[in-house]
């Protein structure tokens, strides 16, 4: 089965416009063999690994730099992990912090499009033992 | 009712014993919750509480203690663990059960667990979590009423006491043997001394290992773990059943520390991986010394531990150091006191470090007879515990005592 | 080729390996090995005792069980993997990367691998996410498919 099924997470990054709804309703326009489910940050996508590969795919290029995925190792409303049977599990609070991150990843991607390069900002070092003893005596 | 056991924990599912706490939650019709937390909730809660470990999942555990604390979570009871051997872990679990005491009126436990821990270990803990939840007023029982009787069937030995308004008027007990006919034993024998037959009890209550084969068997109003029935029976026969105390029973095979407030339990430590600091040990003390058992206590009042060390954590090898100490010539009076002070010992280190210890200490079980390991809890602890009259019925007395709360 | 991502739960990373053309190793593909098992009911992870002592592969008894569950899950990975993207300081892992010691003996196990490895610091800004998503693009487009 693990060979077959795939589950992916949809992240709509904070910066984009898209709303979890829209991205749903494009998903399905998409006609693919695929079950969605809206959530609070984007959506889950779950169905054959290829199909699901195929409509991310298509969601990447029409979205490009806006919605982020990972696979999910649990299918969708699967009971082990559902937040209804126990309280929230520790992913969600991580899927919470990296959610935050996403504007920024996501200008950092407009950048690489645009083919800008690595500026190398100086790395502060622990201050010379040297320098503070001097100030200390000034 | 399902009782709501909210769990605080680290590593229990890469250790695979999650399946384990849950099995035993269920069989005592409870249920593991997480409080619900939010990222932005654990960095307030961590810089609030003043302690931050590097690994984020103890940081959310303190996250949600807070959301406890702080009522945002409806929860009946706590539970915390964290892998054995992981300082770091040790460290916020002993914190954050002084937290969730200091801040909520939930009964916690503590467990440090490895990847062997099996439902039935976690039964009597999750039994006891649940019987303080759901027995609130049977627990703030103080007076016994009508006839009753209590069975404590131990791994050690069997005992029966009858009560009749308030007062034992039977009592008896056996070295374990078959659960069935070592308890008819006892309680036939309690019975001939209280002047009354089977027919006549209003009520029976069992705990200990076989309390649900004897509940069973006798058709007990009451059927209860050794944690909340032993403490009922050690704050009555103490006659502490006002204030703070801790109840410590260093038993033959487990020991139990639990802090009780007005003689109704709030935290309790149950352990019971080393023989090494139970009452066997002691048992085979005196085995290897080729006195009784009786006998010891007095043999280690005499004695000075001090001039027969024993390094040793573990029954054998602790035999081991004994059998080396006695060949060298060492008294057996010192002998005696050195297994006594390194029981103590080992009780102090492994488990009084999981509870806040309150005042009195009231020491129960068998093992306090032996007068010497009663002198070596109380030259460790700083103070010399209470040691009630018959203070190895407790047990059955807590049986006697609780059951009558079902007239 | 096969990039093993630390944290090996993150969305962001994992994101970017496959945008840059890389199948990246996770934990979530590791855990939906184990689920998908249904012939073992230890719920939530299917986790067993012989996972839990696989785990002394990589780290000996005294230590504890939470540290050799999680390596026994992902030292495999860590074999197969031909490259990794390492991100230091991340401040968001939970869940299975709760576990600061299990983290550090990870880092470890890469570096152990000899296979190319990038390093990336949790951006806290955008000029730290653009450097961070531009050298993660040379990284892995250096990367033979």
């Amino acid at each position: 089965m693990s060979e077959e099924r795939e589950t992916r997470l949809l992240m709509i990054s904070p910066n984009s416009m898209l709303t979890p709804d829209q991205l749903v309703r494009s998903i399905h326009a998409m006609n693919k063999e695929v079950k969605v489910k809206e959530t609070c940050y984007g959506c889950l996508v779950e169905g054959r690994r290829d199909i699901v590969k195929e409509v991310l795919c298509q969601v990447r290029k029409k979205y490009t730099n806006e919605v982020f995925s990972k696979r999910r190792a649990y299918p969708a409303g699967d009971p082990r992990r559902c937040r209804a049977q126990h309280g929230t599990r520790p992913g969600y609070c991580q899927l919470e912090a990296e959610w935050a991150l996403l504007s920024n990843v996501q200008y950092g991607l407009e950048c690489a499009d645009r083919g800008e390069t690595v500026e190398q900002t100086p790395v502060k070092g622990p201050f010379s033992v040297r320098d503070f003893k001097r100030i200390c005596e000034e | 009712m399902t009782i709501k056991i909210a769990e605080l924990s680290c590593g229990t599912e890469y250790s695979s014993v999650q399946h384990e706490i849950e099995k035993a939650a269920l069989s005592v019709g409870a249920k593991m919750v997480y409080p619900d937390v939010s990222a932005d909730d654990v960095d307030d809660a961590v810089k609030r509480f003043g302690f931050n470990p590097r690994s984020n999942q103890l940081k959310l555990m303190i996250a949600r203690a807070t959301s406890l604390a702080d009522g945002k979570y409806d929860a009946d009871a706590v539970f915390i663990c964290t892998c054995f051997r992981c300082a770091e872990a040790a460290l916020v679990r002993n914190e954050l059960r002084r937290f969730i005491q200091d801040n909520t009126n939930l009964p916690v436990v503590t467990y440090s667990f490895t990847e062997r821990l099996k439902a039935p270990q976690m039964l009597t803990r999750m039994e006891a979590l649940v019987t303080i939840v759901s027995r609130k007023e049977l627990l703030a029982r103080e007076r016994q009423t009508g006839l009753t009787a209590g069975l404590d069937s131990g791994s050690s030995t069997t005992k029966a006491v009858i009560m009749q308004d308030n007062k034992i008027i039977g009592k008896a007990w056996t070295t374990s043997g078959n659960v069935i006919e070592s308890a008819d034993q006892v309680l036939m024998e309690a019975m001939k001394q209280a002047g009354i037959e089977l027919k006549d009890l209003e009520a029976i209550g069992t705990t200990g290992y076989g309390r649900y084969t004897l509940g069973k068997h006798y058709n007990a109003k009451l059927v209860q773990e050794e944690l909340t029935v032993n403490s009922k029976g050690a704050v009555w026969l103490a006659n502490k059943q006002r204030g703070e105390a801790t109840i410590l029973d260093i038993g033959g095979m487990d020991n139990k520390a639990i802090t009780v407030r007005d003689g109704v339990p709030d935290n309790f430590t149950m352990g019971g991986i080393c023989a090494g600091a139970s009452g066997r040990f002691l048992e085979m003390t005196a085995k290897r010394m080729k006195v009784d058992i009786e006998d010891l206590g007095p043999l280690a009042m005499k004695g000075d531990w001090r001039n027969a060390k024993m390094n040793s954590y573990c029954s054998i090898f602790g035999i081991q150091d004994l059998v080396t100490q006695l060949g060298e010539g060492k008294t057996f009076e010192d002998v005696a006191a050195a297994a006594c002070h390194s029981v103590a010992e080992q009780v102090y280190e492994q488990q009084l470090q999981e509870i806040d210890i309150r005042h009195p200490i009231i020491q129960v079980g068998g093992t306090s007879l032996i007068s010497g390991l009663v002198k070596a809890v109380g030259e460790i602890l700083g103070e010399l515990p209470i040691v009630p009259p018959d203070s190895q019925y407790i047990g059955a007395v807590g049986g006697a005592l609780l059951s009558s709360g079902f007239l | 080729m096969k990039v093993f991502i630390d944290p090996p739960n993150s969305l962001v990373l994992f994101d970017i390996v496959e945008r840059f053309g890389h199948e990246p190793l996770s934990a979530m593909a590791a855990i939906q090995e184990k689920i998908d098992n249904l012939e073992i009911d230890m719920p939530p992870m299917n986790m067993t005792l012989d996972d839990v002592v696989r785990g002394l592969k990589y780290a000996g008894v005294e230590v504890p069980s939470g540290i050799r569950g999680r390596l026994a899950m992902w030292g495999p990975m860590i074999e197969e993997a031909d490259a990794a993207i390492i991100m230091d300081d991340a401040p968001y892992s939970f869940g299975c990367v709760g576990c600061e010691r299990s983290n550090e003996m990870l880092k470890y196990l890469i570096k152990k691998r000899n296979i190319p490895i990038l390093h990336v610091v949790y951006p806290s800004d955008e000029e730290d996410a653009k450097n961070f998503v531009i050298s993660a693009k040379e990284f892995l487009e250096g990367l033979s498919k």
